[in-house]
């Protein structure tokens, strides 16, 4: 499903990935753990392809970084679930049009839409307030609402970049076990935190990053 | 289909969004068309000034004296197929005679005891066209017909009248140039305003997966409907002010300004155009 094989990118002289090899197999829950500015983010934007390798490969679902056409990178990423830790939702919409947006992108006619966004907004724990905007959100909400507009593509992979980050302990454990839930049900998870007391002891694969440096990537 | 309408209302909600961004687009293709539709106007009744002008222009060729009857019509018709002549009227010298007699009272023939007066035609020209119109050329294959004496014709004012005209035009492509290109400078600037408000949705669709057209189609669209209501308002202003204007010329002169309904078209058709060409010069540098 992803896989790095001896992955460099380098933002600067003292930032980036060095010689990174990662693999995550389908339906896998897995955690990348390490301090601020040590390389999480970079894997994510290589990932979904925001960022392409100076040396190595990056594979994802079959797209090869080396070989993908810049006009299929929005095929790949229709596949990805992205969420954030500042959320990305538009202030100036519902929680109902952030949601659908992603549906809209693929031309799903209205009926569907409007079911299907019902549906997630009730597995995330949002019914009843898909008239409000993000700001009558709570942080926990809005990150749920985030997790909303990924799920609703129904992915095969969802990538968590910090998602708890801005939460409070309670919301985040509560997303941590949606994602659970999420796993359970077949779509593999990759998040990546620097809170290990959060990720510890929960049966997944802990990937270390450190100054650039991958550690249990396979 | 889905996807179509969302655009297009995403362009129209980008409009009320943006509704001080998107007054200066307006008002800006407003007063390019305001100024382009003024010039249409000008150049349509001046045309017709000139049309009204190029139907009085007459050539007279007077034949030489002793010509036959069936010679003076092969003249006529050799002058009929001249490049640019509407139409020639034949005189003979017998209606000569009777012209004359109209105009002076007297008979001439009685006075002099022969008929002095040759045959001869008035040759009109062709009316219609908007580029400068030269009678040079006609004249020059008049004076190679043989048979012919003398041609007389009153075309120098005209043709002045028509140079200035001709230099008017000119102008007016110059300005209109000007103008547009000022237009597709202001629109271009006016929908990057728009798109750096938006980055952050741009950013957020890019990552959910939108493709590259799917993010310019709504400011193209928007872009066009500034283009659209700049189009409307300053059509409807045009046309308010030719129809006051026309009541006020009526108390002094029978000189009516004419609006063509085809004017409005090509205002539409024009912002519409420099709309798309302003927007779209935004968004490939942006997104």
């Amino acid at each position: 499903m992803i896989s790095f094989k001896n992955v460099s990118y380098s933002h600067n002289r003292e930032s980036g990935i060095y010689n990174a090899d990662l693999q995550i197999n389908d339906g896998e829950f897995a955690f990348l753990i390490g301090p601020t500015g040590s390389g999480k983010t970079t894997i994510m934007r290589l990932i979904y392809m925001d960022l392409f390798p100076e040396s190595g490969i990056v594979t994802v679902n079959g797209y090869h970084s080396n070989k993908i056409k810049h006009r299929k990178i929005p095929h790949l990423r229709r596949n990805i679930g992205m969420v954030f830790q500042d959320y990305h939702l538009l202030t100036d919409r519902t929680l109902f049009d952030n949601v659908a947006l992603a549906l809209h992108i693929v031309g799903t006619d209205s009926a569907e839409l409007e079911d299907r966004v019902m549906d997630v907004l009730y597995e995330v724990g949002l019914e009843g307030k898909e008239d409000r905007k993000p700001n009558e959100l709570s942080g926990g909400e809005q990150q749920r609402a985030c997790l909303a507009r990924a799920l609703i593509k129904e992915p095969e992979i969802i990538l968590a970049d910090e998602p708890t980050g801005n939460l409070d302990p309670l919301a985040a454990f509560e997303l941590i076990k949606l994602l659970e839930k999420i796993n359970q049900e077949g779509t593999s998870i990759f998040m990546a935190s620097h809170n290990y007391n959060l990720i510890k002891g929960r049966g997944h694969r802990i990937m270390e990053i450190h100054e650039g440096k991958l550690r249990n990537g396979q | 289909m889905n996807k179509l309408a969302f655009l297009i209302l995403e362009g129209l909600k980008n409009i009320w969004r943006h509704k001080l961004t998107v007054f200066t687009s307006v008002f800006s293709v407003f007063l390019t068309l305001m100024i382009i539709g003024s010039l249409f106007i000008t150049i349509d009744n001046s045309n017709s000034l000139i049309k009204y002008l190029r139907s009085k222009y007459k050539i007279e060729v007077f034949f030489e004296k002793g010509i036959s009857d069936k010679e003076s019509k092969m003249i006529l018709n050799k002058i009929r197929n001249i490049s640019g002549v509407r139409n020639a009227t034949y005189i003979s010298s017998n209606d000569a005679i009777k012209i004359f007699k109209d105009q002076f009272g007297e008979d001439i023939h009685e006075m002099l005891g022969y008929n002095p007066l040759p045959s001869s035609t008035v040759v009109n020209i062709i009316d219609t066209g908007q580029e400068e119109f030269s009678v040079a050329p006609i004249i020059r294959s008049i004076n190679n017909i043989s048979g012919i004496d003398t041609v007389k014709y009153q075309g120098r004012l005209i043709q002045r009248i028509e140079r200035f005209y001709q230099k008017f035009l000119n102008a007016f492509i110059i300005v209109a140039g000007v103008i547009i290109v000022i237009t597709i400078f202001i629109i271009s600037s006016t929908i990057r305003l728009t798109i750096y408000a938006r980055r952050e949705m741009i950013k957020t669709l890019k990552l959910i997966g939108a493709t590259n057209l799917f993010i310019k189609t709504p400011f193209l669209l928007e872009g066009m409907f500034h283009g659209l209501f700049g189009a409307l308002l300053a059509t409807g202003t045009l046309i308010g002010l030719v129809h006051a204007g026309n009541l006020y010329i009526n108390k002094i002169l029978t000189f009516q300004i004419n609006y063509q309904h085809t004017t409005t078209f090509w205002l539409i058709g024009i912002s519409v155009v420099i709309s798309l060409i302003g927007s779209y010069r935004a968004v490939s540098k942006i997104i």
